[in-house]
């Protein structure tokens, strides 16, 4: 007998990750509504660094772990090695986060600050093992446990640089200067954590949600090598000589990467058996479009710092902005109304089917607050985006605007899914 | 696909029970598994009222893995009375496109 059993301990640990990271958005929009003119300055400001923190951690982080624990047993096909190190992980993320962000905000770089990440660093760590003693109980390698373990391990790596900031406040640890680092710190955990853990985690969803017959992943192997050789060398070089033009070389390494992988959803997506796509897919397919908008501002951010032209620091808030709360962020908000609904769907109705007539999973959530959210989040990206550019104070307020409705409706959908009641339509 | 021998005597009650697994669906697709080609076939032992119904699934990790082979279960049980059904999953042949029937093509709007 095979497939992944549902236990009770594993749904309470999923749904508790899934809400969390829920309220941390909704946290987010708000923080984000007090700090709209931080938005038109530099990125290392105490509430942008809250921000980031926020969005990274709070919300990117905790929906990717809740969501690893349900799907790294179907990516890797075995069962989680244990929920109580994920019990264990949670309880040091949360205080280690709040802990960590409400010191950025107030900018007081001292015990707490430095208490927070430490936190954070143990819950990671602990994650880490729990994902490696999963993989170990499979025979088989795929590529994508190599994106899903290389990612875990770049987690914890920018968590441990974080830490070293952090203290680098107080103690001098770092010859250079913090800002330095803070481009190493924001790579490893943007290209090393969430570009690898998605490609690995989606390049095994997408073709399964869209029924796709393109079984080939050698697209996926160049697409792993690529990237992670360009962040190696990344890492590598700008800590030795800053940004050059090598610069421009390893963006064109690691885009050829992304472009593998994109190939590879374009392939799956051309092949599929399911022709219609849903809305939550819809919202996954935009995801990408905003991951390549967010890769395109690259050449400019190297081509604007190497002519010491201040612009640069716009164009990487731009960056930031598109890879945290465009990419990202579209991709959580489509993907959780895939995964969570069957999740949910499972503890109610799998008694249940073949004796009863049942609603689907998708029948679970409220099709026109996912309409509604898909449109504020639309109304975010096509004001918030340009008004950072443009620093224009009205389209940032509209874009933030539209943002806390999105995190709204996005929080009411989940309570709608996780609250269902179960019922039947008659006996089959 | 599960083929159906005339010389057997329960070839009859085989084929219902082919027809009725098609209330079985899968939550994804919507469409019904045997139309999905996962039933590879069903052996009944008459005398002790005991089906075994062998199967895939599109995938050997499949999410919904669990939830299709109680609906399975289910929906043998439920609607043969004294009837006790277990399902077999097998991996070979391994499910492919090319199993899915006509009619579960034209249900995908292939």
């Amino acid at each position: 007998m095979s497939g992944i059993k549902q236990s009770p301990g594993l749904y309470k640990i999923v749904v508790t990750h899934y809400v969390a990271a829920a309220f941390c958005f909704l946290v987010l929009s708000v923080m984000m509504l007090f700090s709209v003119k931080a938005f038109t300055g530099h990125y290392f400001h105490p509430q942008i660094l809250a921000i980031t923190h926020m969005a990274a951690l709070g919300w990117g982080t905790m929906i990717i772990l809740g969501a690893s624990y349900q799907l790294i047993p179907v990516v890797l096909e075995t069962e989680l090695y244990s929920e109580k190190l994920a019990w264990i992980s949670f309880a040091l993320f949360v205080p280690g986060l709040i802990t960590l962000v409400y010191s950025f905000w107030v900018f007081v770089p001292g015990i707490h600050m430095q208490c927070g990440a430490i936190l954070l660093l143990l819950a990671v760590l602990v994650f880490t093992v729990n994902v490696y003693l999963t993989a170990k109980k499979k025979k088989q390698e795929t590529i994508q446990e190599d994106f899903i373990f290389s990612a875990c391990i770049c987690l914890c790596l920018t968590v441990a640089l974080g830490v070293a900031l952090v203290f680098n406040f107080t103690v001098s640890i770092f010859p250079q200067d913090q800002l330095h680092f803070l481009k190493l710190h924001a790579h490893m955990g943007l290209i090393g954590w969430f570009l690898l853990m998605l490609i690995g985690v989606s390049s095994k969803l997408v073709p399964m949600f869209l029924v796709s017959s393109y079984q080939n992943t050698k697209l996926l192997t160049y697409s792993y090598y690529l990237i992670v050789g360009a962040l190696l060398y990344f890492l590598v070089d700008s800590y030795l000589y800053g940004l050059s033009l090598r610069t421009y070389l390893i963006f064109a390494i690691g885009a050829a990467g992304l472009t593998c992988y994109f190939i590879f959803i374009l392939k799956c997506l051309r092949s599929r058996l399911r022709k219609h796509i849903d809305l939550p897919m819809m919202n996954s397919f935009l995801s990408f479009i905003l991951l390549k908008i967010a890769t395109l501002t690259v050449p400019f951010i190297i081509y604007f710092h190497l002519k010491n032209n201040p612009v640069t620091i716009r164009f990487s808030m731009i960056y930031g902005e598109f890879m945290l709360m465009g990419w990202i962020t579209a991709l959580i908000l489509g993907q959780t109304f895939k995964t969570l609904p069957f999740i949910v769907w499972v503890k109610h109705y799998e008694h249940l089917t073949g004796k009863f007539k049942t609603p689907m999973p998708a029948d679970l959530f409220a099709d026109n607050l996912l309409k509604a959210q898909t449109v504020s989040y639309l109304i975010f990206c096509l004001t918030f985006m340009p008004g950072c550019y443009l620093l224009f104070l009205p389209l940032i307020y509209i874009g933030i605007a539209a943002l806390m409705v999105t995190a709204m409706l996005y929080l009411s959908n989940i309570f709608i899914v996780l609250f269902h009641k179960t019922i039947t339509y008659g006996k089959l | 696909m599960a083929s159906f021998d005339i010389t057997d005597p329960n070839s009859f009650l085989k084929e219902q029970m082919m027809e009725t697994l098609r209330l079985v669906m899968d939550p994804e697709l919507h469409i019904n598994i045997i139309d999905l080609g996962l039933v590879y076939g069903i052996e009944i032992e008459a005398p002790k009222k005991r089906v075994k119904v062998e199967m895939t699934l599109s995938s050997s990790y499949c999410p919904m893995g669990e939830s299709i082979v109680s609906a399975v279960k289910n929906c043998i049980e439920g609607h043969y009375e004294g009837y006790e059904a277990t399902v077999d999953l097998v991996w070979e042949p391994v499910w492919s496109y090319d199993s899915i029937t006509d009619e579960g093509k034209r249900l995908l709007g292939l």
